[in-house]
């Protein structure tokens, strides 16, 4: 359905021409308002994550503010009680002097949350602009174009998952919908990536502690990760005396929890770095960063409740099932079948074929669905072709039909109707 | 879904939001001013002699803050707003679908040919800086292969916009022969464009020279076109009171454009919408079925990674139907090389091997699955869709 909205190539409206809907899908007729609609509601039933992260945005930011406030005014309290206990030694200008400074650490505080409220409104604006976004959707005059957003959404999610931020950020920007898309969070992401990427733990591990009640909830192993990682860092250096005192302090904690990759982190004191021996060999390969890398990622789309892979590949997955069939694999394929092109196959390779119930037949000529309002019509040597398109040629060639594919000539009259269920 | 029901809900969280943090800064503002009624106390002992010593001032200042209790009411906010956040945290989780990927199958997707066709997007859509950038960024060189050509064709159809007709022209005539194996008529529209437009701005001498040149060569096979086209002559100049008015319909550009870009793509061995925006569609139309089927059977996961072939119909919109499949009512099956449709002589088609079945292996005539007539293998025609 809606082909005919459809047809215009998303993206750069301001220098290709103003496409007109493509005339044979033209004539197809619309579907029924109510379909479309269910289709629409199941559609955005798709878009959890969209409207997702600005939340967990905000919330961490309320979260961070929340925090300041409890740990400055609680700081305030205690000094108050401090220069009780202290008030028998203390001269009334020290007293004075005591109490401006809290003053002025108030107003501090006041300026930072004001800061951070103005930060909170803007995220909160954000959240509400997604779900006025979604409620577009509805604009049937403007469906082309949202679907156009949507795929630059799901593309610069894409990009950022994969660190291509600098063509996330341009495609954003010539799309006009930076309020769309989740580059500020994934620019949080990117530092410590790229630390881990310079084989440096402790912003990893400073996220972690920002996040540890959440992480904790999830069970999450990274920080434990993280830490065994730094042991054996510190194993590979030949440190072994700090490399023990390290695991007391650091690694001990998670024993209950991982007893048999703490045991097998343990043993590697026993190894040089440049052991031969294949159980231990893995652990001081340097892959283990890239796997840390990735296990970041993971925790990280998991607390702003992203989707684990990114939706390019989801969508196109599922695109490409649906799409499967065994036609799709001929030489005859049509171009319009995305299954035409040797990189869209091979990506299908591994994904299930459709299925259908009943049969689904587009006239080789006007490349329409042949139904009930346009029936298949048969001609003497077998070939199929749609009502519409051998009316249109028999008005032409005063009542001759030619068949395209084998240039065989009958009569108009000669053509049977088949009847397929 | 119902969104304004969660938008209302939206809108109470961040009516919350605002209250909360505005009482906090109330409450920072109750605790300054208690402190500075004290530190004003403090400064009057200065002049009143006999007046309480700062000790008192400071254990004064100490109940008082107790009193406000400002850690407990700010627990006490925090706890609200968390509750309310946590309701709206259901709410999204009920009404959208809070895990699309269940439905993944974790198999490898080649990086290289995913970068590839989106840059091959890119450069369909004619963003030319975006391609570049990505290709650099994603260190994939090769993937660079379609931004020359479709360079050339958006450098076309800017002429084009231009009312340049030249550039098309020149590319019509080189593809001229490929052009008529597609039985596309391309070059005749545009030169029946440009011979329009000499014949709106120059003299009927040139519009005629121009005609000779180069519309005779379809004179054969476009006899009425033609003759209306030369016809158009009589009324040069004034083109708009004549009865071929419509040749002059600005709409006639924008539908060449198209129709250009048609061919174009065509004769590169692309399709005219981008593959990508098509997979991606097809996906958002069929996963909502995926993820139905997924939770049906996911106490067999096995199975589910394992299929060769979905149980059950993803039903896509007819844009995505682009091969006449047909399947065999008899025996629920698609047809394929082996098992083609064959018609009946009452115009009823099952597959081969069903009428195989029902003729008992060709030996005698059999009726009609469908309808009263009988039929016997002789008569049943192979078809071709």
């Amino acid at each position: 359905m809606d082909m005919a909205i459809d047809s215009a190539p998303n993206g750069d409206a301001s220098s290709s021409p103003a496409v007109p809907p493509a005339t044979a899908a033209a004539a197809a007729a619309p579907p029924a308002p109510t379909t479309r609609l269910a289709q629409l509601a199941e559609s955005l039933k798709l878009e959890y994550q969209f409207v997702r992260v600005p939340l967990e945005h905000l919330k961490k930011t309320m979260r961070t503010n929340y925090r300041l406030a409890e740990k400055e005014v609680a700081a305030v309290l205690s000094s108050v009680a401090e220069a009780v206990d202290r008030s028998d030694a203390m001269s009334r200008d020290d007293a004075l002097t005591h109490l401006s400074s809290l003053v002025s650490r108030l107003q501090s505080l006041k300026r930072k949350l004001e800061e951070g409220s103005r930060v909170e409104n803007l995220q909160a604006q954000r959240c509400r602009a997604r779900l006025e976004h979604l409620d577009s959707v509805a604009d049937a005059d403007k469906f082309a174009e949202w679907k156009d957003v949507r795929l630059t959404r799901i593309l610069v999610d894409y990009m950022l998952r994969m660190s291509y931020y600098d063509t996330a950020k341009k495609l954003a920007e010539t799309s006009k919908i930076q309020e769309l898309v989740d580059i500020d969070v994934f620019l949080e992401a990117k530092k410590v990536i790229d630390s881990l990427r310079n084989k440096e733990v402790a912003p990893a591990l400073a996220w972690c502690a920002e996040n540890k009640s959440r992480l904790k909830k999830s069970k999450s192993k990274l920080e434990f990760q993280l830490r065994l990682q730094e042991f054996i860092e510190l194993v590979r250096a030949d440190e072994k005396l700090r490399a023990v005192s390290y695991a007391r302090k650091y690694l001990a904690p998670w024993a209950a929890a991982y007893t048999k990759e703490l045991q097998h982190a343990m043993a590697t004191l026993a190894f040089r770095h440049n052991t031969e021996c294949s159980t231990y060999k893995d652990v001081f390969d340097s892959s283990q960063w890239d796997c840390l890398v990735e296990q970041f990622k993971q925790e990280f789309c998991r607390l702003f409740g992203m989707t684990n892979e990114p939706l390019l590949n989801i969508y196109l997955q599922a695109g490409l099932t649906a799409l499967k069939t065994p036609l799709c694999y001929k030489e005859a394929c049509r171009k319009e079948d995305p299954l035409s092109q040797e990189g869209f196959r091979k990506l299908a390779e591994p994904l299930p074929f459709s299925k259908l119930h009943h049969s689904k037949l587009v006239c080789y000529i006007t490349k329409e669905l042949m139904d009930h309002e346009n029936p298949p019509l048969v001609l003497p040597n077998g070939y199929v072709y749609s009502t519409k398109a051998l009316e249109e040629m028999a008005g032409k060639n005063e009542g001759k039909i030619t068949c395209p594919r084998t240039g065989e000539v009958c009569s108009f009259t000669d053509l049977i109707k088949a009847y397929i269920s | 879904m119902d969104l304004d029901m969660i938008q209302d809900a939206f809108d109470r969280v961040a009516k919350k939001q605002k209250l909360s943090s505005s009482k906090i800064q109330e409450l920072i503002d109750q605790v300054g001013r208690e402190i500075e009624q004290a530190t004003a106390k403090l400064q009057m002992t200065e002049n009143a002699t006999g007046c309480s010593d700062p000790k008192s001032i400071l254990v004064d200042l100490k109940t008082k803050l107790n009193e406000i209790a400002p850690m407990k009411q700010l627990e006490s906010l925090q706890k609200e707003l968390n509750v309310g956040l946590g309701k709206y945290v259901k709410i999204l989780e009920k009404c959208f679908n809070p895990d699309i990927s269940r439905a993944y199958r974790n198999v490898d997707f080649d990086v290289n040919i995913v970068n590839q066709i989106i840059a091959s997007h890119f450069y369909r859509q004619g963003l030319f800086d975006l391609g570049d950038c990505f290709i650099s960024e994603a260190n994939e060189p090769e993937a660079a292969a379609l931004k020359s050509p479709f360079m050339e064709m958006y450098s076309i159809l800017e002429a084009m916009r231009c009312r340049n007709l030249e550039p098309a022209l020149s590319w019509a005539s080189k593809q001229s022969e490929r052009l008529m194996q597609n039985g596309s008529d391309l070059e005749l529209k545009l030169h029946q464009l440009q011979f329009v437009e000499i014949l709106q701005n120059g003299s009927r001498s040139e519009a005629l020279n121009y005609a000779r040149t180069y519309l005779t060569p379809f004179a054969s096979v476009h006899k009425v076109e033609i003759q209306k086209l030369i016809a158009c002559l009589l009324w040069a100049g004034r083109l708009h009171e004549s009865p071929y008015a419509d040749f002059m319909y600005p709409s006639h550009w924008e539908r060449l454009a198209e129709e250009f870009m048609q061919q174009f793509c065509s004769l590169l061995g692309q399709s005219f919408q981008s593959p990508l925006s098509v997979a991606i569609a097809a996906g958002v139309q069929g996963l909502p079925t995926l993820l139905k089927l997924e939770s049906v059977m996911a106490a067999k996961k096995q199975e589910w990674l394992a299929m060769k072939q979905l149980p059950v119909p993803v039903d896509l919109g007819r844009e995505f139907q682009f091969h006449s499949i047909f399947v065999c009512p008899v025996l629920r099956e698609q047809g394929s090389d082996e098992n083609p449709p064959m018609l009946m002589p009452c115009g009823h088609v099952v597959s081969k091997q069903s009428i195989a079945k029902l003729s008992k292996s060709s030996t005698r005539a059999f009726k009609c699955p469908y309808c009263p007539q009988e039929a016997s293998v002789a008569q049943c025609k192979l078809l071709h869709f």
